[in-house]
């Protein structure tokens, strides 16, 4: 089968239901937008819009790399501690220097492709069960994080979170940043091994059949979710300024909340990482609102987390209510 | 197969894009913080990252207490509480989020002593006072509101020292190694014991918690059985008491308390077999003595040249040590007991400084 036909029956499987939940995220999306901005009186001066967007950039980074993952059919629950690890390994080779920043991004970036390919190795080749493997290399790697970084630490040079907090000719660098992260993903999405992921998600047996390298795609798939999840932890470093050995853990479960509510199916092969990064914004938004509306600290995290069950659940409703159909296209393809 | 939602998608997209730029261009700047010295009323902000303790219930409680009567009296209008469980990334935006709430003051007890200095800038570049209340931080741009760690350890240093006298053999209980309070208060009564010739035969981490402590103290007790004190610090010491207790030393073995009541509750039931202790306050209250000075430095005061003088003296320059409220020992337990014996094991004894007090940092 030559690759056009392929991409077209991976079409048919895809498109019905990304459609509609593509449509549910971005209603979300304005909703949000919406009731923060009534909330919040000043959410559209440059203050606020600057420093919305740097708390955006590593959730929005990691959520992208969720969805790879789990559009290759798998679910990476140690992208969390990915990231603590690579931002704790930057700022010890950085320590406050200027000149050490490309060693620091460069070592970042090899430990996230690192942990991804040790991940792709248990969960492809040792045929292990995504969740409990990557709960146990995140463990691996959270243990790692303690032992190069044992107590909150260690500086990143002050022009580094300038910059970050900066804006290029009225936009702040941090939107650039989400924008740079949503053309990596467009490159990728026209790359032959992003198909072969969507492919091996989608039907696994009919990838093989259609000679897809299965278990080297899965491994790349978890490769690059740790490639992301080093970009998450550099966004955290530019953020925070200084290493935590404990700072991704609750990325994790935030990061498969956004590619849910951007409406990527958990079962792989039908989905994207536009929805994913609008996902992230939305539940970052969602904390804002929470936030603003006054809600007590006590109960913050009740109505969080209640609001977010909702928003997954409105995510949920377009993929139900299309699957009979795409389900009666399949034999059409 | 049509795909409308597609170019539909794109143009909400670019139009979102659109509408932030314009957006980011003609922002103005900043509107947060006051306008300008003495614009009464003002809104103050808390950010507490970790609510796990008792003493930090009661921080968050004492700040609210004096809070409302500052607003009776019309000086402030609304306290922004943002406590919660949280890591330094959680609270950079609680950080941000009262900034974006407009607050004049925000008063934070940090769960960073370097990590929060990014957005402590943003606060001040918005106009924004901050004070760091507890645990010291190295940004200029934060007052902190602190009793001296240093001098709250010499006190029960010294007072060990003395009971063990000069050759004695104590162990040491410490909090978390690493943890910059922690190793404040320890090079302190370190260098105290090296002074008074006691030495120091072992040092272990109980992690400020009670169960923890009393399991190190019962292990070193095993390990070193001819102590003649041991020295701990804040919230170990009734489980240091109740493993000495159990290894039947009480009366030989002297230990450095703590000015909590579930500690003194012990130590007043040993107080007849002739058990001695001492508790120095670390108190809970630093919130009150922050939001005074807040108050102050809100209505365009400035720091008593004296004042600047001790802060550059104290570190950082940036440092404002309050007093530590008091010291319960033999001579005053019982004037505090009574006050206190009603409260829960965990309650800590408490002070902060008088509007009076705090005004005197002031020109």
């Amino acid at each position: 089968m030559n690759a056009p036909a392929r991409r077209e029956i991976w079409r048919e499987i895809r498109l019905p239901g990304v459609q509609l939940s593509g449509a549910a995220t971005v209603a979300m999306l304005v909703v949000a937008v919406v009731v923060n901005s009534a909330l919040q009186p000043n959410f559209w001066n440059s203050y606020a819009l600057t420093s919305n967007f740097a708390t955006f950039v590593p959730l929005v980074a990691i959520a992208v790399g969720q969805t790879v993952v789990v559009l290759s059919g798998g679910l990476d629950l140690s992208l969390g501690a990915q990231v603590t690890l690579a931002g704790v390994v930057a700022v010890q080779i950085v320590d406050g220097r200027l000149d050490r920043i490309p060693l620091a991004v460069a070592a970042a970036l090899g430990v996230g492709l690192a942990c991804g390919a040790l991940n792709g190795l248990v969960v492809a080749l040792l045929r292990l069960q995504p969740i409990v493997a990557t709960f146990a290399t995140g463990f691996v790697f959270s243990g790692l994080a303690l032992v190069v970084l044992p107590t909150p630490g260690g500086s990143v040079p002050v022009e580094v979170t300038t910059a970050y907090r900066d804006a290029v000719l009225g936009v702040p660098v941090a939107l650039l940043a989400i924008l740079g992260l949503a053309l990596l993903w467009w490159v990728l999405r026209r790359h032959r091994v992003l198909r072969h992921i969507y492919a091996v998600g989608g039907d696994a047996d009919a990838a093989y059949a259609s000679l897809v390298p299965v278990t080297r795609t899965r491994v790349q798939a978890y490769v690059l979710g740790g490639l992301f999840a080093a970009l998450a932890a550099l966004a955290i470093l530019a953020n925070t300024g200084s290493g935590d050995p404990f700072v991704g853990n609750e990325l994790t479960l935030a990061s498969v909340a956004a590619v849910v509510i951007g409406g990527t199916a958990l079962t792989g092969g039908r989905g994207g990482a536009g929805g994913s990064i609008l996902g992230a914004v939305v539940l970052a938004l969602v904390t804002n609102i929470v936030f603003f509306a006054d809600v007590p600290t006590t109960y913050r995290q009740l109505v969080n987390g209640a609001v977010i069950i909702v928003a997954l659940a409105l995510a949920g409703i377009p993929a139900l209510q299309k699957s009979p159909a795409s389900r009666k296209r399949r034999p059409v393809a | 197969m049509p795909r409308p939602s597609r170019g539909w998608r794109a143009a909400a997209a670019a139009g979102a894009v659109a509408v932030l730029l314009a957006a980011c261009s003609s922002g103005d700047g900043g509107s947060g913080g006051s306008g300008g010295p003495g614009d009464r009323p003002y809104t103050i902000g808390l950010s507490n990252g970790f609510v796990g303790s008792e003493w930090r219930t009661q921080m968050v409680e004492g700040l609210e207490a004096a809070f409302a009567e500052y607003q009776k009296e019309g000086v402030v209008d609304e306290l922004v509480v943002e406590s919660a469980d949280t890591d330094v990334n959680g609270q950079i935006q609680q950080i941000r989020n009262l900034i974006n709430r407009d607050v004049d003051a925000i008063i934070v007890n940090p769960n960073s002593e370097t990590a929060l200095d990014a957005v402590f800038r943003e606060a001040t570049q918005q106009g924004v006072k901050v004070f760091a209340i507890d645990q010291a931080v190295t940004s200029k741009d934060v007052t902190n509101v602190v009793i001296d760690q240093a001098e709250w350890a010499r006190t029960s240093a010294e007072w060990l020292a003395e009971k063990v006298g000069r050759g004695g053999d104590i162990v040491v209980v410490n909090g978390i190694a690493g943890h910059p309070a922690n190793d404040m208060r320890w090079n302190a009564a370190k260098e105290v014991f090296t002074k008074a010739g006691v030495n120091v035969l072992t040092v272990a981490d109980g992690n400020w918690d009670q169960a923890t402590g009393q399991q190190v103290m019962t292990n070193l007790l095993a390990t070193y059985p001819d102590i003649d004190g041991v020295w701990t610090q804040d919230g170990m010491a009734e489980g240091v008491f109740r493993a000495v207790q159990a290894a039947g030393r009480l009366d030989r073995i002297t230990i450095s308390g703590e000015a909590r009541v579930g500690f003194m509750r012990l130590w007043n039931e040993a107080r007849a077999d002739g058990f001695e202790s001492i508790g120095v306050v670390n108190p809970p209250g630093g919130a009150v003595s922050a939001l005074h000075m807040a108050v102050n430095v809100l209505d365009g005061r400035k720091l008593a040249t004296a004042t600047a003088a001790t802060a550059t003296a104290g570190g950082n320059g940036n440092t404002v040590h309050i007093p530590i409220p008091f010291t319960v020992d033999e001579t005053t337990f019982d004037q505090h007991w009574g006050k206190v014996s009603g409260e829960s094991a965990a309650y800590s004894l408490d002070g902060s400084l008088t509007r009076a007090k705090a005004a005197e940092f002031f020109e």
